[in-house]
């Protein structure tokens, strides 16, 4: 059997759909129990209780809320485009599955590990934006469109500073690869040398995902819900379960490229197997900062977003890029350096 | 590596790129100050050309030689004319902008690498550099709707050009295996090798290079772009860009290509045949002035591509020569045009010029002297560099050529010495506003060069001498 | 085998969606159709071993280009049937100049063969120790230093050439100065008044704004330095 599986083809394929499995249906318990895990931390800070009703302590509720969708009715406006408005949510929820192919949990436990790992999420995460301009569009109607162009605009103009984090990153390990990428912070974590780095890396996830305080694309208090207006039951919910896929997606990113991925903080010495405990730890910190800006930022207006992008985080991570890089040739530290 | 080859290169860019911050950051128009600024960085990288000894760097993507110096040199000169001349190019809106003189800076970057190029990727980065300046300079006026149109047309029909020559130089590396000059030079040296993707490759590229200096049947761009682009942007258009793309058709047909003359010299021929006639035809029935320089530039194109095609030293010689007297009589007529001004308005028909004699008889000599010099009569410039053009031709046994050559200039004559006419003999119009020094200065240095060129040519001979030299040792 | 069948595969879906792009009716579509055509050419780019250059083509292309074509797109109103007119007066004209170019193309093809020494030349032979990246690296920022250095002085023209044809400057509007308002205090424009409990604030003075200092928006300041001429 296990001869099979490693050395055929079909084998393989098995074998890789089986990980796909294991990684994915964990990971959609955690995007369903992210859902909760907002409305009680919003709860929480806001002194009322959050979900409380279904099972104890509402423990249920992301499946009552997951069953009330699929019994709702798909509608599909008289105008839209029906392909393309289908084919939307289904891109957004599969970019934010397929991401996960090359995320290391643990030293070699990614389904694929490949040389230009950090470039293929960047990849996916650069496509996110296709699945909102779609909808906008597909819809055939005023406030989706309007949160489209946001959407897009905002997306590729934090996409940029991004790129220059992840450029500082790479500079400091010498790979692309993210296993090596967690073994280069053996000594110390990103975070720590690359810390303003690390917070426009942070600030740019918020606007990757639409987050507050960068939510305008779906700003609810402007143009109502922005690009999914027109969408309910099964459709909305794959938005849904994407954006909230996707933010667990950044904080493993974020986790990867910063905190240190699988490592124990401190260098405790933990076995092996302690690896993917660490790794959700330190994502669910991460995941609190999200709901922790959320609850305490009012949201950004569209120029403000555009000016912080443009005229504030591109520059200075320009700068900072330009900076590591020459402490890194200064001081002898580059990795590779032949 | 060898950097140090490209120091000229680099001070220029670094200078163009000084003068952008100054200018951003300066409050008030900074346009007078960042064109002094850029003129002296043009003198300055003249400087350093002057002292940059010959090599090959870059890992044989860059060669500098006396031809390199030669032409970038001419290059510089003809930038900081044109620059001068903008100065005079008085508030025409829009123009008056810091980025003017900041571009022509980065476009002549981009004819300097090309002047160097010993790779078909530098060659075409440095195409892609001075165009791209170019498209943008002809638009500049963008408030000026045959500004814009030119600049458009230059750029769609410019990026079809530079997509004919990507397409010639993937198919030289794919048939000769190199992009290199020197390698392509090495593995061409037998005519034997050639196949007919080369050839066709080496026909894509002539064809791409000869949209850049507006050769027929590539040149049907010329009338539209000179005469709708602000006048100063038409005079650089003019001169700089056609000396850098000559001085590369030469390079790299007299360099890597040069054991397959038999293949290229027929085609440089037709097309030079084909260039000096339209040029002298077409500019007949023009009334606008500068769609008549068009057509001028068109048939000296035509003269110089005769000294490229008799393929020896002193075509070539032959060639930088006129390209040099080009250069001056051009930018020279160009400060005359611009000089065309009645009541705050620029004036571009010949028929404005009525009279000139009687009303500015400085101004009427000097286009006088171009016009003449122009037509190739002695003893100006002209005429001396048509003479060396057409001697190299004899001397290859090219009688039939250097004929047609010496039947068109006849017949471009005309349309020059018509100018002459109406300036001296016909009624005088109203007379132009009273001219900037910058023009009365471009003028008088090219007015004087023009004429008392076959006093000293000497040094200018020698150099075109070991510049071609260089090229074919 | 897997990977033919996945090439011609991927190649199939290439050029499909190439003819898709310029056949489809809708502007989006063709636009769609031809990030799926770069997605396709990134799939082939990653069977052929170029897993860089796959990547980047996605993140490039995909990622930032071709949104600002579907933006583009999606904003401007084209009338494609008016577009389309001219076509069938022009099909005949175009078709035959096609053609022609197939028939050289074909003959040039017909004579092809390599230069044997071609491979004696070639620039980049791969170095098997180097991953893919590290590899590109190298020629870019090693080798080809001098031409990297070219392609950033033309994108810096496009920039300037952008901004030289379009940008108007607004004239005097005023605008947000942030560190203006993140230095403003709020004793500077509030005044706290003591309201006691039970009697309510009065009509008149509770927490009004200080009328601002006749303090008029530097306008100059803002407007683009350098335009000031126009």
């Amino acid at each position: 059997m296990i001869d099979f599986l490693f050395n055929t083809t079909l084998g393989f394929f098995i074998l890789t759909l089986l990980k796909a499995f294991a990684l994915l249906v964990p990971l959609l318990m955690c995007v369903a129990y992210l859902t909760y895990a907002e409305r009680k931390v919003l709860g929480a800070m806001q002194m009322r209780k959050g979900p409380n009703v279904v099972g104890p302590f509402g423990l249920f509720q992301p499946f009552a809320d997951a069953i009330k969708m699929l019994m709702k009715e798909t509608i599909i406006p008289s105008g839209a485009n029906p392909v393309l408005f289908l084919l939307a949510p289904m891109l957004t929820f599969g970019l934010a599955m397929i991401a996960w192919a090359v995320i290391p949990v643990n030293d070699g436990w990614a389904i694929a590990d490949i040389n230009v790992g950090v470039l293929y999420l960047f990849a996916i995460s650069s496509l996110g934006v296709y699945g909102v301009i779609i909808s906008g569009w597909a819809s055939n109607s005023k406030y989706p469109f309007l949160g489209a162009l946001r959407s897009a605009a905002q997306m590729v103009s934090y996409e940029v500073s991004m790129g220059f984090v992840m450029v500082c990153v790479l500079l400091c390990v010498g790979s692309l690869n993210l296993n090596k990428i967690v073994m280069a912070q053996q000594t110390i974590w990103f975070c720590i040398p690359l810390f303003p780095m690390f917070v426009i890396f942070f600030i740019s996830t918020l606007a990757e995902t639409n987050r507050a305080p960068f939510d305008i694309p779906e700003g609810e208090s402007e143009i109502v819900a922005g690009f999914f207006l027109e969408y309910s039951a099964m459709a909305f919910a794959l938005f849904f379960l994407g954006e909230y896929a996707n933010m667990i997606l950044m904080a493993s990113m974020t986790t990867i490229l910063f905190l240190g991925g699988w490592l124990p903080p401190f260098g405790i010495p933990t076995p092996s197997w302690m690896g993917p405990i660490w790794f959700i730890l330190k994502d669910c910190v991460v995941l609190f900062f999200f709901l922790w800006t959320r609850a305490t930022f009012p949201r950004y207006r569209y120029d403000q977003l555009m000016r912080l992008g443009w005229k504030v985080f591109l520059p200075f991570s320009l700068f900072y890029l330009v900076l590591v890089a020459g402490v890194l040739l200064a001081f002898g530290w580059l990795p590779h350096a032949a | 590596m060898n950097w140090t080859l490209a120091i000229p290169e680099i001070v220029l860019s670094c200078c163009g790129m000084a003068i952008l911050l100054y200018g951003v950051l300066s409050r008030g128009n900074a346009f007078f100050m960042s064109s002094m600024l850029s003129v002296g960085a043009l003198l300055l990288t003249g400087v350093l050309v002057l002292s940059t000894d010959a090599g090959s760097g870059f890992f044989g993507l860059f060669i500098t030689d006396a031809f390199s110096a030669y032409i970038k040199l001419t290059i510089l000169v003809a930038a900081a004319l044109s620059i001068v001349m903008a100065l005079g190019y008085a508030e025409h809106a829009n123009m008056q902008r810091f980025e003017f003189p900041v571009l022509i800076l980065l476009c002549s970057v981009g004819m300097l690498v090309m002047a160097s190029a010993s790779s078909l990727m530098t060659l075409y980065m440095g195409i892609e550099l001075m165009s791209l300046s170019i498209y943008v300079l002809a638009a500049f006026a963008r408030d000026d709707l045959r500004s814009s149109e030119a600049g458009l047309k230059y750029f769609v029909l410019g990026a079809l050009a530079s997509g004919l020559l990507l397409y010639g130089i993937s198919l030289v590396y794919g048939f000769a295996g190199s992009m290199s000059f020197d390698a392509l030079g090495a593995a061409l040296a037998d005519p034997k090798k050639v196949s007919a993707g080369l050839v066709t490759g080496i026909v894509f590229i002539v064809a791409g290079l000869a949209f850049k200096i507006s050769a027929v049947p590539f040149h049907m761009w010329t009338p539209d772009v000179y005469e709708g682009a602000p006048t100063p942007v038409t005079a650089f258009m003019g001169t700089a860009p056609k000396v850098a793309a000559m001085a590369l058709l030469v390079r790299s047909l007299a360099g890597p290509f040069s054991d397959l003359l038999g293949q290229w010299q027929q085609l440089i021929i037709l097309v030079s045949i084909a260039s000096m006639l339209l040029g002298s035809l077409a500019a007949i029935g023009q009334s606008n002035i500068k769609r008549l320089m068009a057509y001028s530039s068109i048939g000296h194109m035509g003269y110089a591509l005769i000294g490229l095609a008799a393929g020896t030293p002193a075509g070539i010689r032959g060639v930088l020569i006129y390209l040099v007297t080009y250069v001056f009589m051009n930018s020279g007529t160009f400060a005359c045009i611009i000089a065309m001004r009645r009541r705050g308005r620029a004036v571009e028909g010949i028929a404005d010029l009525g009279g000139l004699s009687k009303t500015d008889p400085g101004l009427a000599l000097a286009l006088a002297i171009f016009m003449f010099s122009m037509a190739g009569i002695p003893p100006f410039s002209g005429f001396w560099g048509k003479y060396f053009i057409f001697s190299a031709a004899v001397a290859q046994g090219m009688w039939p050529i250097a004929v047609i050559g010496v039947l068109t200039s006849v017949i471009g004559a005309y349309y020059y010495v018509r100018i002459i006419k109406v300036m001296y003999f016909d009624n005088a119009e109203p007379a132009f506003d009273a001219r900037p020094a910058s023009l009365s200065f471009v003028a008088a240095a090219s007015c004087i060069f023009t004429t008392f060129f076959f006093l000293f040519p000497a040094p200018l001979v020698a150099a075109a001498d070991a510049a071609a030299r260089a090229l074919l040792g | 085998m897997i990977a033919a069948l996945a090439f011609y595969l991927f190649a199939a879906i290439l050029i499909g969606s190439a003819v898709m792009v310029v056949t489809a009716r809708n502007p989006v579509h063709s636009v769609l159709f031809l990030i799926l055509g770069f997605f396709n050419a990134a799939a082939l780019f990653l069977l052929a071993g170029a897993e860089f250059l796959a990547m980047i083509l996605v993140i490039v292309y995909v990622g930032a280009v071709a949104v600002l074509f579907l933006f583009v797109v999606m904003m401007l109103d084209i009338n494609f049937a008016q577009m389309r007119e001219g076509f069938q007066r022009y099909a005949p004209v175009g078709a035959t100049v096609g053609a022609m170019l197939l028939l050289e193309l074909g003959i040039v093809l017909g004579g092809w063969k390599f230069a044997p020494d071609a491979a004696n030349f070639r620039f980049a032979p791969r170095i098997a120790e180097l991953e893919n990246t590290a590899h590109l690296g190298q020629l870019l920022y090693t080798d080809y230093i001098l031409l990297f250095q070219l392609s950033g002085l033309v994108l810096l023209v496009a920039m300037i050439g952008a901004i030289v044809l379009t940008l108007r400057d607004r004239g005097p509007s005023r605008r947000q100065i942030i560190a203006r308002q993140i230095a403003r205090k709020a004793s500077e424009t509030m005044v706290m008044v003591d309201a006691p409990i039970g009697t309510g604030v009065g009509a008149a003075d509770y927490l009004h704004p200080i009328p601002e200092a006749a303090e008029k928006p530097d306008t100059h300041e803002h407007a683009h330095a350098g335009h000031g001429g126009h």
